[in-house]
């Protein structure tokens, strides 16, 4: 669906994208996860045709984003809300999907899902200056979806979101993945890449850091399990894989519970028992030495 | 159909966005009637008249005639009124000036050979033009004085004996001046004695009006055709309404307000990211300018038409409709090009208001969107052939009361589509190369 080969683009001195290359297969939900100014927002310009890249090349569906027709199938729905405040959301839907050549009789049913999509109906009438910033993001993602495209592009979908919309995006969107929609994702939330992404490019600095699915990253970068527990009876003879002090027992693993099983049928018994697995954070932390909130 | 998509976007953006709105269509129908009223002079009987408080302190029936004079007069409003009680209603410019008519005023207000009576007349200061009228004014009400003595020989035949009979007593003026001087009364004496006898047989015959005694026969002559056609005064000529002159103002300051709020709306695109958008539709950079070009041709239009309609209703007469649609249509593209071109001159709407605004303030002054270029001083009129608004009312004026032939259209026409041309040019290559 989507080639990308070692594209780059800079904006004056700062390269923004430095030598990006990837592949995302039909039907698949590709997480790009970095901190804010990583390149992600500018790689989704470059997927769309909004900038061309100094180097490298970007095929959409086998064509050049540049043409208009390759943009035909694909909908996105940018990082800053892109709609017109002082029309209602209604209006906003049909005039997006007049551009993409709907006919009328299109229009008015896609219009029609959309707003049932971004549960906006009762609201389809009014301004959307008077929608909440929850509303808003929904029917920014549903003016992305409403000339029915094969590719989706969200970047930050879920930027300034209360919980409850939150949750219904991301019902949304694996409504959409169950559909077969190929998605392209970027984020800085890892349990939004881990909850909805097959597969995960790290990115920082504009540099692809590492490409995989979530468990494969972990088991790359993660590094190992963290266990602390607080033991109340321990069986002297028994082989501990770490430091006990003052009847707190620490140790590291790659497989936490199966060595608390080990301990637990050999008489351990525990009080409090914390395992810290590692997930994306670790591995971000462990591929840039840096927080992805930084 | 996708740039008429684009463009009836934009118009619906434009009517909801109500400080737009207003500068498009409330701003210059404001600034229309406001010119229209100023300029009200231009047409018959609706200038504002001076208001003069006139201090009669002779109150008599020369005096009396002299007031009645100056209230003859349109231009003036006179009202009686003490000398006090003037001052200060001037000086708080309740009136434009006061005129004092001192005691004594009837004895030789008229009479030639006598010293003139002193009139006071006294102006407000920041209103030196009608202090010139009012002195000529006041100039033309003593001259007619000068007939009301011819008129009343009972009345003017003592003050010529009287005359005479100073004239010849004087013993410094010699013999032959004396001869000529008696034969000067003599003849004068005969004069108004004939018009006495004149005026008493009309009355007797007609019942009617003694006719009134002339030193000539004046009749007013129509000059206008002789003046220099580019004069202001032979111009003014041809206005029939004031609203003619006031509403192609009033269309270009709605013009103004058009392109300034769709030179914004690119940038506003840009800011609130529905530009990424459109741009990711399978629409061509140009398709996209095309929309906004659209959209800002059909408001000014729509601007024109409304000020027409508006100005048809308060009896603006316009010469030829099928040139003001067609010098309508070259105006719109003329600020449909200059739009495009300002809306990239800078990358935030606060840039390009700052550079709209300021654009379009020295084009509206230089163009005559204030003061009729007409009336400007020769260097500004000259200045002013820079700026687009001047060939655009030009066009407009040519059409509604200039009476411009085909051929005198062509030359602000031609301008204008050109100016239309190459800001579109220069934006559209702007936009595309920014976004390359």
């Amino acid at each position: 669906m989507i080639t990308a080969r070692g594209l780059e683009k800079s904006y004056g001195q700062n390269k923004a994208v430095d030598g990006l290359s990837f592949d995302i297969a039909k039907g698949e939900t590709f997480g790009l996860l970095g901190p804010n100014g990583a390149g992600k927002s500018t790689t989704i310009h470059l997927l769309i045709g909004l900038l061309r890249p100094d180097r490298g090349e970007v095929r959409v569906m086998g064509g050049d984003p540049w043409i208009a027709q390759t943009r035909q199938q694909i909908g996105v729905a940018p990082q800053a809300l892109s709609l017109y405040e002082e029309l209602t959301g209604q209006e906003n839907l049909t005039f997006f999907a007049g551009t993409y050549g709907l006919s009328a009789a299109r229009i008015r049913d896609r219009v029609t899902w959309a707003l049932a999509f971004a549960g906006l109906e009762d609201r389809a009438r009014h301004r959307v200056s008077t929608y909440s910033g929850g509303m808003k993001r929904r029917l920014n993602i549903a003016v992305a979806l409403v000339h029915e495209p094969q590719l989706l592009l969200l970047d930050e979908p879920t930027v300034g979101v209360d919980p409850q919309s939150r949750n219904h995006i991301f019902e949304s969107i694996e409504k959409l993945q169950k559909q077969g929609l190929t998605i392209l994702y970027t984020t800085h939330y890892m349990e939004e890449a881990r909850r909805l992404c097959d597969r995960i490019a790290i990115v920082d600095r504009g540099k692809l850091l590492a490409l995989d699915t979530v468990d494969g990253l972990i088991r790359q970068y993660g590094g190992t399990s963290h266990v602390v527990g607080e033991v109340l009876d321990c069986p002297s003879n028994l082989q501990l894989p770490g430091k006990m002090v003052e009847q707190c027992l620490r140790f590291a693993s790659d497989q936490p519970l199966e060595e608390v099983a080990r301990l637990t049928a050999g008489g351990v018994r525990f009080q409090t028992l914390q395992i810290n697995s590692p997930d994306l954070e670790s591995v971000f932390l462990k591929l840039t030495g840096r927080s992805l909130r930084d | 159909m996708t740039l008429i998509n684009l463009a009836l976007k934009d118009l619906r953006l434009l009517a909801r966005d109500r400080m737009s709105a207003f500068f498009v269509f409330g701003f210059p129908i404001m600034m229309g009637l406001f010119f229209g009223m100023i300029l009200g002079g231009f047409s018959s009987g609706t200038r504002g008249k001076m208001e003069i408080a006139v201090i009669d302190l002779d109150q008599s029936p020369m005096s009396k005639r002299f007031v009645e004079s100056l209230q003859k007069n349109d231009n003036i409003k006179v009202v009686t009124d003490e000398l006090e009680a003037a001052k200060e209603s001037v000086r708080k410019a309740r009136r434009t000036g006061l005129l004092v008519i001192p005691e004594k005023f009837g004895e030789s207000a008229g009479i030639f050979w006598e010293p003139q009576p002193e009139l006071q007349l006294g102006m407000d200061p920041s209103r030196a033009a009608e202090s010139a009228m009012m002195e000529g004014f006041v100039m033309q009400a003593v001259a007619e004085l000068m007939g009301e003595r011819f008129r009343d020989p009972s009345a003017f035949l003592p003050s010529i004996s009287k005359a005479k009979e100073s004239f010849l007593n004087n013993e410094s003026t010699d013999a032959v001046t004396k001869q000529v001087g008696g034969l000067f009364f003599g003849s004068l004496e005969a004069m108004v004695n004939s018009a006495g006898q004149l005026q008493d047989k009309t009355e007797t015959a007609d019942g009617g009006f003694a006719p009134s005694l002339q030193f000539a026969n004046i009749k007013p002559l129509d000059i206008s055709r002789q003046l220099d056609p580019d004069s202001p005064e032979a111009q003014v000529k041809k206005i029939r309404s004031r609203w003619d002159i006031s509403f192609p103002q009033a269309m270009l300051w709605g013009i103004l307000g058009c392109i300034a709020g769709f030179s914004v709306s690119i940038a506003k695109e840009r800011s609130q990211g529905t530009l990424v958008r459109l741009q990711a539709a399978p629409l061509s950079r140009m398709q996209i300018m095309l929309g906004k070009a659209l959209a800002c041709f059909l408001a000014t239009l729509l601007v024109m038409v409304l000020m027409v309609a508006l100005g048809l209703l308060l009896k603006m007469q316009p010469g030829s409709y099928l040139k003001l649609a067609v010098v309508g249509v070259c105006t719109a593209t003329c600020f449909v090009g200059i739009m495009m071109t300002l809306s990239v001159l800078g990358k935030t709407e606060q840039s390009v208001a700052g550079v709209g605004w300021a654009f379009n303030m020295v084009m509206a002054m230089l163009g005559g969107c204030m003061i009729p270029v007409m009336f400007m001083p020769a260097i500004f009129q000259k200045i002013s052939v820079i700026s687009p608004v001047r060939w655009a009312i030009l066009g407009i004026e040519g059409a509604i009361w200039r009476d411009f032939s085909w051929s005198e259209l062509f030359l602000p026409m031609a301008i204008m589509v050109s100016v239309g041309v190459v800001g579109f040019a220069v934006g559209t290559t702007i936009m595309m190369r920014r976004n390359g």
